[in-house]
């Protein structure tokens, strides 16, 4: 079954009608969506700074990281709802683009890519004892997240520019 | 002012009719300029969210406000001044347009207000917050945060909105 096949499929399922039939839909929840990629975007930003050590300097880095690295899980866990739903409600749009595809896959990415790094900056600030913060060795790892969640935002956006190219 | 003469006047500029995608090769100018204002507002809205949550009381409840708010704002007010500056970008393509759109203008009444929020309460509570930032928030610092967290949202569901409409 092909892509658009599944997507047409979706769109004519009941929730999706259902969806479909409420105009409101939509713009609210890509609000929601926006709110959440917010609090993603700057704590991560805020948290990836600190690593550096190049800002929220008044706090050690897993002061930092305990404060908002959670606020970062939330935001994600409303994108996902909020994501489902839009794709539910324009399921042709959303999924005959493979900028949406390339969107998931670098999401996914970088959110094991964070679970995993912050992991190992508890543990190794657990055994030593000593402030955790290591500048340099975090530098890779902050570049990383920042361009992936630039490009995920950037693609977000994008699919509605490039939907129309595929459907 | 005549404001009227204004917007043609802006439509008449070259960069206006480049962020229109009307000068040949400009087409994908607009959409970067709204992904470069959209990845801005998120960064000014996250971290002013995270401030106003901490006024709450309901975020980074172990640091003190003026610690998180000293180490917040400036990429706060850096995030803001790149989204304001690619929302001119955008204004200017169809200047009338968007001054006649009602969400947009709501959109800049709600940004007034919440600079009024902003102000009033540094000016008030703030000027003490050496002497509440560790325990409970007082009631101003409660009303500051919650009003400037609808205010903003607000604004963003405005600007979505604008989107929408123009």
């Amino acid at each position: 079954m092909g892509l658009r096949q599944l997507a047409s499929w979706l769109a004519a399922t009941a929730p999706s009608q259902l969806l479909q039939d409420h105009q409101w839909i939509v713009p609210t929840s890509q609000s929601l969506h926006i709110i959440g990629i917010s609090l993603v975007f700057a704590s991560a930003t805020a948290v990836n700074l600190r690593l550096v050590g190049m800002a929220f300097r008044r706090r050690g880095l897993l002061q930092v990281i305990d404060a908002l690295v959670p606020w970062m899980w939330r935001g994600l866990a409303l994108l996902l709802v909020t994501g489902v739903l839009q794709t539910l409600t324009e399921p042709v749009r959303e999924l005959v683009t493979p900028v949406y595809w390339a969107k998931m896959g670098m999401i996914a990415a970088v959110a094991l890519l964070t679970r995993a790094y912050v992991g190992t900056v508890r543990r190794r600030a657990g055994t030593s004892g000593a402030d955790a913060a290591r500048p340099a060795a975090a530098l890779p790892f902050a570049v990383a997240s920042t361009l992936l969640w630039l490009a995920v935002i950037a693609c977000g956006r994008f699919i509605a520019y490039t939907s129309m190219y595929f459907t | 002012m005549d404001l009227p003469a204004f917007w043609h006047q802006l439509h008449e500029w070259p960069l206006a009719a480049a962020m229109r995608g009307d000068t040949p090769g400009t087409e994908w100018l607009f959409p970067i300029v709204e992904t470069l204002h959209v990845t801005a507002l998120t960064l000014f809205f996250g971290s002013i969210a995270l401030v106003d949550l901490r006024l709450l009381g309901l975020a980074q409840r172990e640091a003190g406000v003026s610690d998180v708010a000293r180490d917040t704002l400036p990429l706060t007010w850096a995030a803001w001044c790149v989204a304001a500056l690619m929302g001119a970008l955008m204004f200017v393509s169809k200047a009338d347009s968007y001054a006649a759109n009602t969400p947009f203008r709501l959109k800049f009444l709600c940004m007034v207000f919440a600079a009024l929020n902003m102000l009033v309460f540094q000016f008030g509570a703030y000027r003490q917050v050496g002497r509440w930032e560790h325990g409970e928030p007082p009631a101003a610092a409660r009303w500051a945060g919650a009003l400037s967290l609808a205010l903003w949202t607000a604004v963003v569901c405005f600007g979505r909105w604008t989107g929408f409409t123009t």
